[in-house]
């Protein structure tokens, strides 16, 4: 007993030991212990514990408790202390280099992130639907008569037929476009809401949750819709929509709310604000396998082989559409073998928004390109590696100036892997910086990314765990990869060859140096040969002779609107002196406008029908859009027997092979399906225009005197603001509901080409990026390769050398790399912009010279670059460089 | 550490050393951590922690102001050594002109000043006698 009461609780004791500061330690111990004997003789052992603890944890405070990088440790936390040390310090004393390495890697990890960015959000597309992976879409593809049909829609019966005759659909819905109708509740009276008629069980294949309203029931009643958060503010403000009845203007019905739905997330394939019930249009419940109009969605059982499924379609093609093809006078036999196809077609939803090629208004919104997600993944790759590329560089050629500091820590003891230690921290903390640096780069550049890419990324995108877990990853990777070639070369020195200086470069560095910077040089000359070839292609689009004048044209697309006024109104217009000529359409052949299409025949030859694009006009339509007759005449003004007239296009006469007699044919165009038609009489044939984007080549088209919709004007002045003004006075006296709106043809011709103008402009301002950091790369380079032979330029201009000569001496090396690049670009190049300008029905010739001027202008580039350093190497006084040693 | 002196305040010394210092002084050379604990307990009547008095030594030595030297072993602590202390001039100094600045503060307090202090102020209910009253 007597014993055990000198001997302090361990615990604490041990706590103490563990915390102290070791040259505290014996004399602190030594006072707790006396105080602890002390008062375990006077107030007993529980009392004398309690205190030693009290004292003890008073004790744990900052002046007592070890250092960290303490005194006397095992560890090596001093010796890694050194190593950020000495890298920050050395990373300091090259200010130069330091700034191009970082810079250099900070820009390639910021394109990187925002490529990733505007990647990871392309391919998230139509993934938010819990059953993305099990719905498919049915399509439309074919020949017929030789014109390839390919359409996203489908007949009305697809859907009901392939859910009863295969059990592994388990659902299928359908949605059909109404356009924006003009809707109106109460006073709000609104015709910028995209509608669609869908299926009652639309929302039970869709994930669109639902805010109010049941999923299930929202829209098994006609005339019930189902309208999104955003919709249900616009026309209700704060009142519950539930049971409140919309009012179609257009066609005076009244749709009754049962749900309110989330917004349609952005990355979706559709986006409607108004989903109506299909239940109450009765042409969704006809058996016509001729007619397309329906998207048509299937839920497909787990598991089910896609390329399985779509072999069972042929058989339902003959079983269903067959009959009604004989019903048009040709046994479905006889229309095959005359080398007609006509098939439905299986489309993943999740292949929808990057692969589908259906072109102009069949699908239902212009999708991703999956071309341009490989061309900036590649942009993306590229540029960081060759940030990397740099890094690695420009680390191993600095490094060679530390052979003297690696040969001092060997001969005083450094292990191997201390050294490679010392490297890669010094790796690490560059990439660490760059790092911090591209984040921030990216959270500064994304409005404008946005702008260019018409997406609505977020900065907080790279706060996901999964995200910064990726950085995370990436970061480390790059330091491994930037680190390890210095790291693992640097350590290898023999102490007494770096020491003495003897060490050079080598051989074998400088050969993979010379790897690295051709690979930088194939990509920057790559990418400057798709920039010219991109902006030529679009230049020529811009350029092009579409057919048709799009200058000073103002399109009132609206203008039927005014109902009996349109005449009136167009009067009024037609007397204002700046206005040259007025026409009445609805069809504009840029922007959104009407799109019909039939098929048609000429003479007797019935079975040779094809599908052709009718416009209706009238007699201004021609002259007011500066279209051309190639022979024939234009309609004329006023006339009745003028309705059973056309003019077709140039393709029309060689579709129907009508070339030599065009004039006084007869087009037919059936009326029903008993085998009635009209007839109408061709006379007139007007020069091929582009009325769809140049993706398509020009389709047969026919125009009739038919004219209705909107109105186009020709104006004579340039003040189209003051013009429109007027305008906007005229339509206003008419004292209509509807807001005056208007816009312009060759903008609405422009953003036609929108999707490519920005990828041209994302390519260019990442070319140029890419460039910028490859020359940043070649800059470090030259600036190490002049240090290294400054003797040598100092003895040769002692010699008699002259600055160019010498400056050729410091680049031919690097010159002869950056050639030897091109032979590796330009088939490169030349594969995929060819690709590329696949895409185009129109497109320019790739010529020879574009390659000597992409090729002479990233020599320039480099040679610039290199200039800098050679120039200024070159005119130092060699006293300088030669007084030393 | 002199350069530190020189450039900051000069002879700064807080109320706690302040009173460890003279504590030093008083026992001369048989200031060492228990003994210096016990005399201020004793003469002040105010607890103190070995973790505030270590502190405040470590910091005195630190400032130049105290020096010690390893005292002899003995039975009752476990073999511990002591570490004794001892002012140094600096240290003396420091004291000085401490005593000096009170010295001249305590003068220049106009006589009048008293007349219109509460009688209740008294040296028996200075708060921070009861705060550190938790390990007696």
């Amino acid at each position: 007993m007597e014993l055990k009461n000198n001997v302090p609780p361990q615990l604490p004791l041990r706590f103490f030991r563990w915390f102290c500061h070791p040259k505290l330690l014996k004399y602190i111990e030594g006072d707790l212990i006396e105080l602890y004997e002390e008062r375990g003789k006077e107030k007993g052992k529980r009392k004398a514990d309690i205190k030693f603890l009290g004292d003890v944890l008073l004790l744990f405070r900052p002046s007592i408790i070890r250092p960290i990088e303490g005194y006397e440790q095992l560890n090596n936390y001093g010796m890694y202390k050194s190593y950020f040390k000495i890298s920050w310090r050395n990373l300091l004393r090259n200010k130069g280099l330091f700034a191009i390495n970082i810079s250099g890697l900070a820009i390639g990890i910021a394109t990187c992130l925002l490529i990733m960015m505007f990647v990871a959000d392309e391919l998230s597309f139509d993934r938010f639907n819990k059953k993305a992976d099990q719905i498919v879409r049915v399509v439309l593809k074919g020949k017929v008569n030789g014109e390839i049909i390919k359409e996203a829609v489908t007949a009305a019966p697809v859907a009901a037929t392939l859910k009863n005759e295969f059990p592994e659909v388990l659902e299928a819905t359908r949605l059909r476009r109404v356009g924006t109708p003009k809707i109106s509740y109460q006073n709000n009276t609104f015709r910028n809401s995209q509608a669609a008629f869908v299926d009652p069980n639309f929302f039970s294949v869709f994930t669109l949750p639902f805010i109010q309203g049941d999923a299930k029931t929202a829209l098994l009643l006609p005339n019930s819709i189902v309208i999104t958060k955003e919709q249900a503010e616009k026309y209700f403000g704060t009142e519950d929509p539930i049971n409140k009845l919309l009012e179609f203007k257009d066609v005076k019905e009244q749709y009754k709310v049962t749900g309110v739905i989330e917004n349609v997330p952005a990355n979706s394939h559709f986006h409607f604000d108004l989903f109506a019930s299909m239940e109450g249009l009765a042409h969704s419940k006809e058996d016509k396998w001729l007619e397309s109009n329906y998207f048509t969605y299937l839920v497909l059982a787990e598991g089910t082989d896609i390329k399985a499924f779509e072999a069972k379609m042929p058989a339902i093609i003959k079983k269903y559409m067959g009959p009604q093809v004989a019903q048009l006078g040709m046994t479905f036999e006889k229309f095959q073998e005359s080398g007609n196809k006509i098939g439905l077609f299986i489309q993943s939803l999740t292949d929808i928004h990057l692969f589908s090629d259906f072109v102009g208004s069949s699908e239902l919104e212009p999708g991703g390109d999956i071309n341009s997600i490989y061309i900036f993944g590649a942009v993306a790759l590229f540029m960081l590696l060759i940030a990397c590329i740099n890094f690695m560089n420009l680390s191993t050629a600095g490094a060679t100036k530390r052979s003297k500091e690696v040969g001092v820590k060997k001969v005083l003891g450094s292990r191997k892997n201390q050294l490679v230690h010392q490297f890669l921290i010094e790796s690490f903390i560059s990439t660490a910086v760059a790092m911090i640096l591209g984040v921030l780069i990216v959270t500064v550049s994304l409005t404008l990314f946005n702008q260019l890419s018409g997406k609505a990324l977020e900065a907080a995108f790279l706060l996901n765990p999964k995200v910064l877990g990726a950085l995370l990853a990436l970061g480390i990777f790059i330091s491994l990869l930037a680190g390890s070639y210095p790291a693992f070369f640097l350590s290898s020195i023999k102490p007494i060859a770096a020491l003495k200086n003897r060490f050079s470069n080598g051989g074998k560095s400088k050969g993979i140096r010379s790897i690295l910077v051709v690979f930088q040089f194939v990509i920057s000359a790559t990418l400057i040969l798709a920039i010219i070839i991109v902006s030529q292609q679009m230049s020529y689009i811009q350029d092009k002779n579409i057919g048709y004048n799009r200058d000073q044209r103002i399109v009132l697309r609206e203008s039927y609107l005014l109902g009996k006024n349109e005449n009136a109104f167009k009067n009024q217009l037609l007397a204002d002196p700046r206005i040259e000529s007025v026409t009445m359409s609805a069809f504009i052949p840029a922007g959104p406008t009407d799109n019909n299409m039939t098929g048609v025949w000429v003479g007797d030859t019935k079975e040779d029908f094809r599908r052709t694009v009718i416009y209706g006009i009238d007699p201004s339509y021609i002259p007011t859009m500066g279209m051309q007759l190639v022979t024939g005449r234009n309609f004329s003004e006023g006339s009745e027997s003028e309705n059973d007239k056309v003019i077709v296009n140039e393709a029309f006469v060689k579709a129907f092979s009508l070339e030599g007699n065009p004039l006084g044919q007869s087009i037919n165009q059936r009326t029903d399906n008993e085998g009635s038609y009209s007839s109408l009489t061709i006379v007139g044939v007007i020069k091929d225009f582009h009325f769809r984007s140049l993706h398509e080549p020009i389709a047969p088209l026919m125009m009739r005197n038919d004219p209705y919709g909107g109105l186009i004007i020709k104006s004579k002045t340039n003040e189209m603001a003051d013009l429109i003004e007027s305008i906007h006075a005229k339509w206003q006296a008419f004292n209509v509901e509807e807001p005056f709106t208007y816009a312009l043809l060759d903008e609405l011709y422009n953003e036609t080409y929108l999707a490519e103008q920005n990828m041209g402009t994302i390519l260019k301002i990442f070319g140029l990026l890419t460039i910028f950091v490859a020359c940043l790369g070649l800059f470090g380079l030259v600036t190490f390769t002049a240090e290294q032979r400054v003797k040598e330029i100092g003895v040769r201009k002692v010699l008699g050398a002259n600055v160019f000569q010498i400056v050729s001496i410091l680049s031919k090396d690097l010159m002869v790399l950056v050639a030897i690049s091109f032979i590796i670009a330009f088939p490169l190049g030349f594969y995929l912009m060819d690709k590329w300008l696949q895409g185009f029905a129109y497109k320019i010739d790739i010529h020879w010279w574009v390659y000597i001027v992409a090729g002479l202008s990233t020599l320039l580039i480099a040679l610039f670059t290199v200039s800098f350093k050679t120039v200024k190497a070159a005119l130092a006084n060699p006293v300088d460089s030669l007084r030393s040693e | 550490m002199a350069k530190y002196i020189s450039t900051m305040k000069k002879y700064q010394l807080g109320e706690f050393e302040e009173v460890v210092m003279l504590t030093v002084g008083v026992l001369y050379k048989d200031a060492y951590g228990v003994s210096i604990k016990k005399e201020i307990e004793s003469r002040l009547s105010r607890s103190v922690s070995v973790g505030a008095l270590q502190t405040a030594l470590k910091r005195l030595e630190d400032k130049g102001y105290l020096k010690s030297f390893e005292g002899e072993a003995t039975e009752e602590r476990a073999g511990r050594p002591k570490k004794y202390f001892q002012i140094t001039a600096l240290g003396k100094k420091a004291m000085e002109y401490s005593k000096s600045t009170r010295d001249e503060l305590w003068s220049a307090i106009p006589k009048v000043a008293w007349k219109f202090m509460s009688p209740q102020t008294t040296a028996d209910s200075r708060p921070w006698l009861v705060d550190e009253k938790i390990w007696n």
